[in-house]
């Protein structure tokens, strides 16, 4: 006897349950036939060397051999975390003030950068321009800034000319970090330029028009209408940035090398990939890799609480 | 019913991944040949040519044993054979530098030598060679690039402030370097007194010990703990504390790149540096650059360290008799009409020094140019670098203190006991 909970298919026939759940089962598997090359690559290339990474954080292993792995528990995380040791201070410092410096100079330059183009003639030229840099590689730029920072370079030349000594920013420990930050967000700032260009688009023209007419200046309008709503592509740039600028270590290893002066623009990421692939402590870098991971988990949720606090959408 | 399948499927992926990674490091070939593969980091001009010629040698000789040599550069030497090693396509010869010997060996990548290769390697090379490549008291395999550190100087620079022979205390040699600096009015330096680092990795070691050698200290013990926090360590380490103070040494200048051209007057370097200085000055070579040992705090004491390479037999080598055999061969036999083997001239043609013994007396008889003699003297006093396990991490902790003093003017007590407390032997 056909129920009530049997329905008119497509084709005007009365589907029964069992047809109807064969149906949704091959579709199902229709779905992740068509998802398994995504899936599979998603396996093999993030979920297995995370776990395997897990794995070694907790781990005394020098590479080379699986056999050779032994469990230490938790003496890597003892190791990594110890004050006596350097990855607390000045490694994991140097990332933090590395990564916040930035993300700071790179938002704020980029949303000047994003309102000026948008106030000009031929933007597309103006966009392309500030691109560059995104296009280029990461060695070049540091080649050239490193030459321009050199005792003999550039930026001395000016400053001599200015009557300032020379000052060694890639020898100075004082000076190394701020240098390579400064290089990080210039060569951040293109890609950071083009979502905002985006979001500035985005704005409907007639808020300004509003603003114009109750006599609001440029000052005003952009505090009080451009910002608030550019938030949304800005909180995008400022994660994507942070998570980056934790993440990054080219740059670094091209302008000062090991990561010196004197540890000065040592990074974690820079740190990890030297214990690992140096020194063979797959362990400790594995642990490194551990804390780094709760670090930027930790500050990207609290980013994305303090935005919907503010009711920005997020998703 | 279905957790307990995908457990089964896990498991089985996993072995046959953990199969594959532990796998030979070398293919056999068909019809009974064997072909090894060599992997080094001498990668172009001479050093390869010579290597390639001895090895189309050898293969002409050996159809069954064919050797294939596969090159990286010295930066990413030890990269490759990590990331070929786990994923289970390691070479079958390894040429390594000395200081991961300790590493390698503790992560079961090289081979144990042979009883009867490891006797003779013992009875043939020089101390300063095997030092270099042995850890605890095992040998890692055969020496091959040898060098040792010396003072380089611009004969011209000390002349022209008046210095008429090299110093030979560091008394002298600090007198030395502030006599020769210059600087301009903005107080960019013209020319350095005294380089205190080398390019490449670790760059302020190596000049550190072998000062530290000069003044009797050593930097670890057989068990890899710190040595160098002692008087002698403190004593090396003021030293140079007191030059960059001065302003008579200064580690943002490169000394591979400005001695050539008169901006550094006197530099401790290795030996290699020989080679690529004639290249670079050409005529100018004879006429400005001089050698001598590093002088030691009192009349007469000279220091110096040594560093090797050596080629060893992988673990994992599904051929490592033939590996030995080939390298027994590449080692031992002799350079056509020469008293030297071959590998010592190929060695000694690029300006290093060969490790055999009886090579090293035979090239020392006929020296074509003096700088060479305390090059191939620093050989039978040179401090051997330490390689056990956890020594790349040391030499790496004491690099952090030595530039904090150097860069940064901090205490060398201070600084040398933060080393040694980041020294962990394993």
């Amino acid at each position: 006897m056909t129920t009530a909970v049997s329905r008119v298919g497509d084709d005007g026939m009365v589907a029964s349950p069992a047809r109807r759940v064969g149906k949704l089962h091959r579709e199902g598997l229709a779905a992740y036939l068509f998802l398994s090359p995504a899936l599979l690559f998603f396996c093999v290339f993030l979920i297995l060397p995370f776990i395997f990474a897990i794995v070694l954080a907790f781990s005394d292993w020098g590479g080379f051999d699986l056999s050779t792995l032994k469990w230490a528990g938790f003496s890597n995380f003892g190791d990594v975390l110890s004050f006596d040791g350097t990855f607390v201070k000045p490694i994991l410092v140097n990332t933090l003030l590395f990564a916040f410096g930035s993300v700071f100079l790179a938002t704020f330059g980029s949303v000047l950068v994003a309102y000026c183009i948008d106030r000009l003639s031929f933007q597309g030229f103006w966009r392309v321009l500030y691109f560059l840099p995104v296009v280029a590689t990461v060695v070049a730029i540091g080649n050239v800034w490193k030459m321009m920072y050199q005792p003999a370079g550039l930026i001395n030349a000016v400053l001599n000319k200015l009557g300032v000594n020379s000052v060694g920013f890639l020898s100075d420990s004082s000076y190394a970090l701020p240098a390579v930050t400064v290089v990080h967000a210039w060569a951040s700032i293109g890609g950071a330029v083009l979502i905002l260009t985006a979001g500035l688009k985005a704005i409907p023209e007639m808020y300004y028009e509003a603003a114009e007419v109750d006599g609001a200046n440029s000052w005003h309008t952009f505090w009080s209408i451009t910002l608030p709503l550019l938030r949304p592509a800005v909180l995008f740039v400022l994660i994507t940035q942070f998570i980056g600028g934790l993440q990054s270590f080219a740059l670094i290893i091209v302008m000062t090398g090991d990561g010196g002066p004197v540890n000065a623009t040592n990074v974690a990421a820079f740190e990890m990939y030297q214990r690992a692939f140096k020194f063979g402590a797959w362990g400790t870098a594995s642990a490194m890799a551990m804390v780094l991971f709760v670090i930027i988990l930790a500050i990207t949720l609290l980013q994305l609480w303090i935005a919907r606090r503010r009711g920005e959408e997020t998703s | 019913m279905r957790i307990a399948r995908c457990l089964r499927l896990a498991v089985v992926l996993g072995l046959l991944a953990t199969s594959a990674a532990c796998g030979g490091g070398s293919d056999a070939g068909s019809g009974g040949k064997v072909e090894l593969t060599l992997l080094s980091h001498y990668s172009d001009g001479p050093s390869k040519d010579g290597l390639d010629k001895m090895i189309a040698e050898w293969n002409k000789d050996n159809p069954k044993i064919q050797v294939k040599a596969q090159v990286v550069k010295f930066d990413d030497l030890l990269t490759t054979m990590t990331v070929r090693q786990t994923g289970g396509r390691g070479a079958d010869i390894v040429s390594a530098y000395g200081l991961w010997g300790g590493q390698l060996m503790k992560a079961n990548v090289v081979a144990k030598v042979p009883d009867d290769i490891a006797t003779k390697i013992k009875a043939e090379y020089s101390p300063a060679a095997l030092g270099a490549v042995t850890t605890g008291d095992t040998l890692l395999g055969y020496p091959t690039e040898l060098n040792t550190y010396v003072l380089f100087y611009n004969k011209k620079i000390l002349a022209a402030a008046g210095i008429t022979k090299p110093p030979t205390t560091w008394a002298e040699l600090a007198d030395d370097a502030k006599k020769t600096v210059k600087r301009d009015a903005k107080g960019n330096i013209q020319v350095e007194g005294l380089s205190l680092i080398q390019d490449g990795d670790n760059k302020s070691v190596h000049p550190f010990l072998s000062l530290l050698d000069s003044a009797g200290g050593t930097f670890l013990g057989t068990d890899g703990t710190p040595q160098f926090d002692n008087d002698q360590g403190k004593a090396a380490l003021k030293f140079e504390g007191d030059l960059a103070a001065a302003k008579a040494s200064n580690t943002s200048i490169s000394p591979t790149k400005q001695f050539r051209s008169g901006g550094v007057a006197m530099a401790i370097q290795a030996g290699w540096w020989i080679g690529s200085l004639k290249t670079q000055m050409k005529d100018k070579y004879a006429s400005d650059v001089g050698v001598t040992a590093i002088p030691g705090p009192t009349p007469g004491s000279k220091g110096s360290l040594a560093y090797g390479f050596f080629m060893g037999v992988n673990q994992r080598s599904k051929h490592a008799d033939e590996a030995w055999k080939f390298l027994t061969w590449l080692n031992e036999h002799k350079a056509s009409g020469g008293d030297v083997t071959e590998t010592g001239k190929w060695l000694a043609d690029q300006g290093l020094i060969p490790p055999r013994t009886a090579d090293q007396a035979e090239y020392k008889k006929s020296l074509s140019d003096p700088n060479l003699a305390p090059i191939y003297d620093a050989a039978t006093y040179a401090m051997a670098e330490p390689n056990q396990p956890g020594a790349y991490e040391a030499k790496t902790a004491l690099h952090n203190a030595i530039m904090t003093v150097l860069a940064d003017g901090k205490n060398p007590d201070d600084a040398l006991a933060q080393a040694a407390k980041a020294v962990k032997p394993q």
